[in-house]
């Protein structure tokens, strides 16, 4: 019975303990994890709309990270516009673009749909590191600092984090939304079997195309805030193929079929690589692609034999008549 | 001096090291209906097995490349028996994050064990330039064509004329229809990974003159082998050669009349424009897939 308590408030002790954390220490690195934890889950969390929820699975969800983080610097730097028009101009081209890799999400299926995404996301990864007379290509730009509401310009850790769990609040209720609405049920039916779906007379494609469009918005917006935190874009990092990857690590190891899950995933990863990060640091470089080798192989093993992830696990742990979980990473 | 025979030679060159590594992918592919994501880290530890023993023991890439066939293939078949085994049966999903584990993880190990740092085989056949027709090429590029393309062509020999070449045929064409007709169809798994693993892992010996060798230098390999496979026709042996061709051609095309810069911008879009048009491959069947590929 306790532990049946713990899972459902999980979301509130997780959220409530971030919120919190500015009360407990003034330690800046400790806040910047925190921050960090949470911009990182919020952002699987969005590819979870896609991946998990929609059993649209992408590998190139850094290209719309990478257009909501360019937009902001580049509105910043040329234009000398504030970054919450950044942001908006990320999402807007973001959305576009998910709803061109959602329309291309009904003609392609399971491996086809991942290289496409991959593609998308190497194009962008090409034409901003090359148009060096719009992005100064490979160099990266540095995203000005101006201390304001407007310009995401927090000179305090603390504002940051407020922000951080405003976004992930956000997701984490779009992600709730989805798993007890009408539409949520829908997107599981066609998840699950798109044909008997379809037969009941849900609109699997508009439905399918909805979902990698939204994902790929609130992923943007993801790329904004982290643009605007930490100050500097550079093409081969934000729209690297690797960050697609952990992206959907994050969440297949948090549980793709819970709300909570991705950011379970986030805070086991994220902490992992700050840790190694900070006690390895100057010691050897590459060292902390440790993290990466550990979660490699977790991602093997949970996608197999834990397909629920961490939230599954813990659900398990609780159970007693908790509702059933929906499993997209056994979707076909 | 005329461009075009030299773009030519180029393209040709370049298409046949493609060709080594689409067939491995293919035939995986083929055989057992998953794509291999951990594709390009079979490459990347070829170009390191090629490295470490050029430095330590100061042997040639092409007298490492007799041990490395054998020892890719046992590579292979040891990950088949530990990793692939089980997800044959599984979804999509569990297949394409599987893979993608076993990338994250081998791309780390090599990134912790032998740091991010740039190397390079520098042996006496990297700079030997070689001149015929107008054409300049250096000798590791030749023999880096010419062995991968005997390779890919004894490879479809085998596939063609043996009797587990045909057997791995019919897997590939009715898994069901294999099993009924008394093919071990997981022994015909493990072969085809295997052997699609010592392809790769050749490949890498064979580029490493020619590359630098660090922990991610199989990805841009790689990502080219997804066209030029995608463009053959995901499991089209035939197909995959060709397309290295075409993609060895719109590179090398691509770089001189759109710049270097550009290139790569090129062979995306058209990945991209075949994966919507035509995503059986220009060869293949229509509508492969969207069947339960």
């Amino acid at each position: 019975m306790v532990t049946r308590y713990v899972t459902q408030w999980l979301p509130g002790i997780f959220f409530g303990l971030a919120a919190a954390t500015p009360l407990v220490t003034r330690d800046a690195f400790f806040h910047d994890t925190v921050i960090l934890i949470l911009m990182w889950g919020a952002i699987a969390g969005a590819w979870n709309v896609a991946g998990g929820y929609a059993g649209q699975v992408s590998l190139g969800h850094a290209g719309f990270f990478g257009l909501g983080a360019y937009s902001v610097a580049l509105l910043a730097v040329r234009w000398d516009l504030p970054a919450w028009s950044g942001m908006a101009v990320g999402a807007a081209l973001s959305t576009i673009a998910g709803l061109i890799i959602g329309y291309l999400s009904n003609r392609l299926r399971g491996p086809y749909f991942a290289l496409a995404t991959i593609a998308f996301a190497q194009v962008l990864l090409i034409v901003a590191s090359r148009w060096r007379e719009l992005t100064k290509g490979s160099e990266g730009i540095p995203v000005p600092f101006r201390p304001g509401f407007a310009t995401l310009g927090f000179p305090s850790k603390v504002s940051w984090i407020y922000v951080a769990l405003g976004f992930a609040l956000a997701v984490w209720a779009v992600q709730t939304y989805l798993e007890h609405s009408r539409v949520g049920y829908q997107l599981a039916g066609v998840r699950e079997d798109e044909d008997a779906a379809q037969a009941l007379g849900i609109h699997s494609r508009r439905l399918k195309i909805l979902a990698v469009a939204a994902s790929a918005a609130l992923t943007s917006i993801g790329g904004s805030l982290w643009a605007a935190y930490i100050g500097f874009v550079d093409p081969f990092y934000v729209f690297s193929i690797d960050l697609s990857i952990e992206f959907a690590l994050k969440a297949i190891i948090g549980g793709t079929g819970a709300a909570l899950g991705p950011f379970l995933g986030s805070l086991l990863i994220t902490s992992l690589e700050t840790y190694l990060r900070a006690q390895f640091s100057g010691v050897r470089t590459g060292f902390t692609g440790i993290y990466l080798i550990i979660y490699g192989c977790a991602l093997i093993i949970v996608v197999r034999f834990f397909p629920r992830g961490l939230a599954g696990a813990l659900a398990v742990a609780g159970r007693s008549g908790a509702a059933p979980v929906p499993q997209p990473a056994d979707a076909a | 001096m005329s461009v075009l025979p030299q773009l030519a030679v180029s393209a040709l060159l370049l298409g046949g090291v493609y060709a080594l590594i689409a067939v491995g992918l293919t035939l995986i592919f083929g055989v057992m209906r998953v794509v291999n994501f951990a594709h390009g880290e079979f490459l990347m530890l070829g170009m390191y097995l090629a490295f470490w023993a050029f430095t330590i023991w100061r042997l040639d890439p092409y007298v490492v490349l007799v041990a490395a066939i054998p020892l890719f293939f046992l590579v292979g078949a040891a990950v088949y028996a530990l990793v692939m085994r089980g997800i044959i049966h599984a979804s999509h999903n569990v297949q394409i994050f599987t893979t993608v584990g076993l990338s994250v993880a081998l791309q780390n190990v090599a990134l912790v064990a032998w740091t991010g740092d740039f190397r390079f085989v520098r042996a006496w056949h990297s700079d030997a330039v070689l001149r015929v027709a107008g054409a300049a090429f250096n000798l590791s590029q030749l023999v880096a064509f010419a062995l991968a393309l005997l390779l890919t062509l004894a490879l479809f020999a085998f596939m063609r004329w043996t009797r587990t070449g045909m057997v791995m045929r019919a897997t590939a064409q009715d898994r069901d229809a294999a099993t009924l007709m008394g093919i071990d169809t997981d022994r015909v798994y493990g072969f085809s990974f295997a052997i699609g693993i010592a392809a790769v892992g050749t490949a890498g010996v064979l580029v490493a003159p020619l590359y630098p060798v660090y922990p991610t230098a199989g990805l841009q390999f790689v990502l080219l082998a997804y066209v030029v496979v995608v463009l053959g026709g995901l499991g089209d042996m035939v197909g995959a050669l060709l397309g290295s061709l075409i993609v060895a051609a719109v590179e090398v095309g691509g770089s001189y009349f759109l710049g270097p810069a550009w290139k790569e911008v090129l062979y995306f879009v058209l990945f991209i424009l075949v994966l919507v048009f035509r995503p059986a491959g220009l060869l293949g069947q229509r509508g492969a897939e969207t069947l339960g590929v």
